[in-house]
């Protein structure tokens, strides 16, 4: 009723206005987008797919099975003349034992660039490159990341690329249709190969050579990269169902990606069915455990077979394609939490109970050894300050930040800092950094100079705690910093940057350029530590086990106050 | 200092643990907004998926259906999956039902199935075809298709959208090699893609009006092309209303008498009906007044080809003794012409 009022309403307009006027905005939206899909082909071999450039420093997104299987021939390219040869490969090779060669990318501006394989994860067929400039300082027009999660069944999208390799200029091939499904579960090839988790299943045709070229949704953000296609019985052309792999899937790897890595994909070694068990008297329908290895992280924490899986990161599962979709977008490594009712030997289920586990590596037999990467240097260094540089967009410099957390046994720690000054509060103790290494503590209301240890550690907290840095500060206190990878950080994806210097520190940030947490190797507790912040949610993993109990305040600002850092306060 | 410490007071006082890590992918979705997006969200929960028997490679275990009624009809496409007892209905909201099937309707290619409305939570959403005036369609018009293609929605995921224009109106009977298409009147074609597992489903307007049934792909193996197609709403009515509301059919009621042409063909027994060759023609019949002869080959009546003896008298089945028809036949290279008028067999 509601839809035929709509549509009485809107005929009342004249419709070949409104046809015009959709078109326009399609054809204009259409335009801009075009100029940041690519063509992708190997440097020697015909073929090829497509891409879509995300940055303007010429950082593309792509199908892993376009850029195919690392070359056996790879020969490193030889340091030029004049330079330290062992200084120049640290500084611009890539390490490890698996490399690509260069692969070709076409524009619509005419022109063929070299681009380097940045990064791979064949585990759900991506991959990441850099376009190499022609010209020093050269830009190239991109198209930002959407939200995947806000399409919805029915809406328009476009899809484009190269088909059938149709274009010999690079003008992408347009096509349009409309979303025919979301959170589509597409199982791999191989061994848990090329798996799509989670992808947006479209009507707009693709075809062979539309590989990795970006999805649309109608304000030209890429939701999705298309990389398959169902076919029925008349071999690999189009039947109107392609997928393309979520962007917000995309987003959860792509520090991994653009950082060099191999990326890896979580599992929690079990796999879940949906059926019918009988609890009590009754049938009842659920996803319940129907395998897990004996080593499986979800069998330590305590999940049996039979047990019904009710919950995974505050979403309630209703089936067992969703369950794998949830776990499918995640990178190894990933805490997560999984709520169950543990089937009983009398018959029926016990209270529901949660747990919180870390994600392991799905084993896709292709796996990294932690030594390659297939960046170097030079590209982790420029994807650092293309990150950084979308975040500078605060003046706030001359402001105090304001952290605290309070410890499982009740111990809060309350840190206020302001430029190289930080007074750090634990219990009833006062730690006072004044700026350089002079400090000072108050303990039992006198003053004292600081210790060796607590000056490093209020030192450390000052260099390595994203959190009590000015957002204004940003690109200053990453100065020198490398993009280290990708980590999740309570449901969403960030980067990690490894900061310059002797502490093993690392700084992460989310998308957005909020602070998502920090590690560091702890001297005093002689472990690594991790603090994982969202909101007020804290997480601290202590040698790569969880410290349950901690909660964090609010981070806040203010102007500072003289008398914080002062040694008579 | 006071500022500051008030905001650390009142973190100092956060709930010791959250229990959750967030929401690591959210499942909630946007309110939708476009006509596509309303018109789709508003009749998924009338369509179902169809399970299935199977055991051949080439035989999907999986279709779709739409609600018909609240008390639990299902209509679909007759289809080898739908076996008795063996043959289960998934809900929008995921729950799986045992489904009864009612006889099919022979000449449309349909059949409903029936779950029992007691054991579903809430409400079904029935869809009913529009009247003959809202029913109408017109080529180049939007559509949207609703159907689980490829199996691709399990248990509560929504079966898959596709979106096109109806392309146009065509006769099944006339086009060659499409024999198993049991539907023989005017078919819409459309481009919105239909695929296995879609049969069944149904062919919508932008305002949502039901205007077809989602048919098999139409398969030309010469030109290897295929052609996504539905039935007319309108003409699944009287199905409907003779198994739903139980309204008897006024066409079944008057007796069929068979006519008789007189000819004979060259028929063998065996898996394929033969080329219809003419065997025999008896004097004084309808087929002698023709004009035919021994071998002619007989390749069409009316508007249908016809490439074989069954499908001679399936067609013949369509007309009745009196009834004029126009038939084309082959002797040698030539092609011949003429009309034949139809009589009763004699006593």
């Amino acid at each position: 009723m509601m839809l035929l009022a709509a549509f009485a309403c809107l005929s009342m307009q004249d419709p070949m206005a409104a046809v015009a006027a959709s078109e326009a905005r399609r054809v204009a939206v259409i335009d801009r987008c075009a100029a940041a899909v690519c063509s992708v082909m190997s440097m020697d071999s015909p073929g090829g797919g497509s891409g879509v450039v995300f940055d303007p420093m010429g950082f593309v997104l792509t199908n892993y099975h376009v850029v195919g299987e690392p070359d056996k021939d790879y020969a490193a390219p030889e340091p030029p003349d004049g330079v330290d040869p062992v200084e120049w490969r640290a500084e611009h090779l890539p390490t490890g034992s698996q490399h690509y060669k260069n692969k070709k990318v076409g524009l619509p501006d005419g022109r063929l660039y070299e681009a380097v394989v940045l990064g791979i994860d064949p585990g759900s067929d991506l991959a990441v490159l850099r376009l190499l400039p022609k010209e020093e300082g050269q830009t190239w027009p991109w198209c930002d990341l959407g939200d995947s999660d806000e399409l919805l069944v029915g809406e328009t999208v476009f899809a484009m690329g190269n088909p059938f390799l149709l274009a010999t200029d690079f003008t992408p091939t347009v096509t349009f249709g409309i979303v025919s499904g979301t959170h589509r579960y597409q199982e791999g090839q191989g061994n848990r190969m090329l798996v799509y988790p989670d992808c947006i299943q479209v009507d707009a045709p693709v075809n062979p050579g539309n590989s990795g070229g970006p999805l649309f949704n109608e304000r030209g953000e890429v939701v999705g990269i298309n990389g398959r296609i169902s076919i029925g019985d008349r071999g690999r052309v189009n039947v109107g169902v392609g997928f393309a792999i979520a962007s917000n899937q995309i987003r959860n790897f792509l520090g991994d990606l653009m950082a060099g890595r191999h990326a890896e994909h979580g599992t929690l070694d079990m796999s879940a069915w949906f059926m019918t068990s009988r609890d009590g008297k009754e049938h009842k329908r659920g996803v319940f455990v129907q395998q897990t290895y004996r080593d499986s992280v979800v069998v330590k924490a305590g999940v049996g077979l039979g047990d019904e899986i009710t919950r995974f990161n505050g979403i309630d599962v209703r089936s067992a394609n969703q369950l794998a979709t949830l776990v499918g977008v995640l990178p190894a490594d990933t805490w997560v939490t999984m709520r169950h009712r543990p089937v009983l030997p009398e018959g029926g289920f016990g209270d529901e109970r949660q747990i919180t586990v870390k994600l392991t590596a799905l084993d896709t037999g292709s796996s990294r050894n932690d030594e390659t990467r297939l960046a170097s240097r030079v590209d982790r260094r420029i994807a650092k300050d293309q990150l950084v540089a979308r975040w500078l967009d605060s003046d706030e410099r001359d402001v105090a930040v304001a952290w605290s957390r309070v410890g499982p046994a009740g111990e809060a720690l309350e840190a206020i800092a302001h430029g190289d000054r930080l007074r750090l509060t634990i219990g009833r103790k006062v730690y006072v950094r004044a700026g350089g290494d002079d400090g000072f503590a108050i303990e039992g209301g006198a003053a004292r100079d600081l210790t060796l240890d607590e000056r490093e550690r209020l030192r450390r907290e000052l260099v390595a705690n994203p959190l009590l840095w000015p957002r204004g500060e940003l690109a200053q206190r990453l100065d020198g910093a490398l993009l280290l990878g990708g980590v999740h950080v309570h449901g969403q994806p960030a980067y990690r940057f490894a900061l310059p210097g002797d502490g093993d520190c690392e700084a992460w940030f989310f998308h957005d350029g909020a602070p998502a947490g920090f590690a560091f190797r702890d001297p005093v507790r002689r472990a690594h530590v991790q603090w994982f912040v969202r909101d007020r949610q804290l997480r601290v993993i202590v040698d790569r086990e969880l410290e349950p109990g901690w909660s964090c305040g609010e981070r806040s600002t203010g102007q500072p106050e003289e008398q914080w850092f002062k040694r008579g306060s | 200092m006071r500022s500051m410490s008030v905001v650390l007071a009142v973190a100092a006082c956060l709930p010791a643990q959250k229990q959750d890590f967030g929401e690591a992918y959210s499942f909630d979705e946007r309110k939708p907004k476009s006509r596509v997006e309303q018109t789709v969200d508003e009749l998924l929960p009338s369509i179902v998926k169809i399970h299935g028997a199977s055991g051949l490679a080439t035989i999907n275990a999986y279709a779709t259906g739409i609600i018909v009624s609240d008390r639990g009809h299902i209509l679909t496409l007759d289809q080898i999956l739908l076996q008795a007892d063996r043959t289960r209905v998934v809900l929008y909201d995921g729950s799986v039902h045992d489904a009864i099937l009612y006889p099919a309707d022979e000449r449309l290619g349909v059949r409903l199935l029936k779950i029992s409305p007691e054991e579903v939570d809430g409400e079904l959403r029935p869809l009913w075809p529009p009247s003959e005036e809202e029913a109408r369609y017109r080529t180049g018009q939007f559509v949207v298709s609703l159907g689980n293609c490829f199996r691709l929605a399990e248990f509560s995921e929504k079966v898959s959208a596709t979106f096109g224009v109806v392309v146009g109106k065509a006769n099944t009977a006339l086009r060659y090699r499409m024999a198993d298409v049991k539907y023989d009147g005017d078919i819409i074609l459309t481009d919105a893609c239909n695929n296995p597992g879609h049969y069944g489903g149904g062919l919508f307007t932008l305002d949502g009006r039901w205007i077809g049934l989602n048919m098999r792909l139409l398969d030309s193996k010469e030109t290897n092309t295929m052609l996504s197609a539905a039935i007319p709403s309108r003409d699944l009515l009287p199905y409907l209303e003779e198994r739903v509301l139980g309204k008897a059919r006024e066409e079944v009621t008057t007796e069929k008498v068979p006519v008789w042409t007189g000819i004979r063909l060259f028929e063998q027994a065996g898996r394929r009906s033969p080329p219809a060759y003419v065997d025999r023609v008896k004097r004084g019949s309808p087929g002698k007044e023709l004009g035919l002869r021994i071998d002619d080959l007989i390749v069409r009546i009316d508007d249908f080809s016809i490439r074989s003896c069954a499908e001679f008298r399936r067609v013949l089945e369509k007309y009745k003794p009196g009834d004029t028809v126009r038939v084309m036949w082959k002797r040698g290279t030539r092609v011949m012409e003429g009309e034949m008028k139809l009589a009763e067999e004699p006593k």
